[in-house]
């Protein structure tokens, strides 16, 4: 029989554990720190955390997961941007498609609505709570936690829940 | 903060002189190419703590023993191309040297006050007045560091206020380091002294 994974409650997690959680979602601005304007370098920054913390408590493990496969559509979307002008404006000195300022504005609209995303997250993880993101949330969720993965009885508070239909 | 060099009784004339004609290869090329990515992943954790400071008003725990590792890996480094230890620095943010040691203690909390002063005027306050005594005392170090040179190779060892001042450069700028990546909201003292007064 399958023992039941206790999904931690902010009372039960440790400062250093919600500081390590906090940090994995300001992994997404790691470019900025790093000063290379590179669309590819917060993931490459945020896989390294994710290594790094892994093998950590399941709640540090979780948020970095998190943070990192809620990464990849952002960044490929910012790397397609990328590209397209390099090639267009660089490499073949043509004008850029007529798609391309829709899709810059598109690009702009994601990349806003992920960085909100991140730092409500990061602030929850601060406080030692969980947001579960569109999809990655469950797929995080479901690597480190699963089906298994009960709310701790007798807390007084139960803010962490599992995702909807878990 | 506790940094600290420990004077051998003799040193060795054969590494002396395989550091001075070899060190550049097999010590300072290996260190340096690991460190210069690692410092990349530095430069991302000191920006990350600049905010998280700014939010919580406290350093990450888990940044804060990285920053410290990676100075004292720093350190090992120095003092072993400084000629201040024999034996080869380990490679490696878990590696020891038995004589060099740095215990930094983490604050609870630190002043997001003082944090935005350092950034904004910190350049004022901080790295000129300390630049410039610096730099006239690292002229003086590298003058003792060839006087040292000579002193191991004819006795085998190093006059101990040499030694000393040579060790308490290092010292200074460890302090200045600590102070200057927000690790800790104590102003450093213009010594090297491990006391300063």
């Amino acid at each position: 029989m399958t023992q039941p994974i206790a999904l931690p409650q902010p009372s039960e997690v440790t400062k250093r554990e919600k500081e390590d959680a906090m940090a994995a979602y300001l992994m997404n601005f790691a470019a900025w720190g790093a000063g290379l304007p590179l669309p590819s370098l917060n993931l490459i920054a945020s896989a390294i955390y994710y290594l790094i913390n892994r093998k950590k408590s399941r709640f540090v493990a979780f948020h970095c997961f998190q943070a990192f496969s809620s990464q990849l559509p952002t960044t490929l979307i910012n790397m397609f941007g990328a590209g397209m002008f390099i090639d267009f404006a660089i490499i073949l000195q043509r004008p850029l498609p007529k798609l391309f300022w829709p899709y810059v504005g598109f690009a702009v609209l994601m990349n806003l609505l992920y960085v909100a995303t991140s730092i409500y997250a990061c602030v929850l993880a601060a406080k030692g709570r969980i947001y579960y993101f569109l999809v990655f949330g469950r797929w995080a969720y479901a690597k480190y936690y699963g089906p298994n993965a009960v709310p701790l009885e007798g807390a007084a508070e139960r803010p962490n829940l599992p995702p909807p239909g878990f | 903060m506790e940094f600290n060099i420990v004077r051998q009784d003799s040193y060795s004339r054969g590494e002396l002189l395989l550091r001075t004609f070899f060190g550049a290869l097999y010590i300072a090329a290996p260190h340096v190419i690991v460190l210069m990515f690692i410092g990349i992943w530095a430069n991302i954790v000191h920006f990350i703590a600049w905010w998280a400071i700014l939010f919580t008003g406290r350093y990450p725990e888990s940044f804060f023993e990285f920053n410290v590792k990676l100075l004292s890996w720093n350190m090992r480094l120095n003092a072993s191309l400084n000629n201040l230890v024999d034996g080869y620095p380990a490679i490696g943010l878990s590696g020891s040297h038995p004589g060099v040691s740095l215990r930094v203690t983490q604050p609870e909390s630190l002043s997001r006050a003082k944090l935005l002063l350092r950034t904004f005027l910190g350049i004022f306050y901080v790295t000129i007045p300390h630049g410039i005594c610096l730099y006239g005392r690292l002229i003086a170090t590298g003058f003792l560091q060839m006087l040292s040179w000579w002193s191991i190779l004819f006795t085998g060892n190093i006059p101990e206020s040499w030694f000393e001042f040579n060790v308490g450069t290092l010292r200074w700028t460890v302090r200045l380091n600590l102070y200057m990546t927000n690790m800790t909201d104590v102003y450093p003292p213009f010594s090297g002294k491990r006391n300063p007064s």
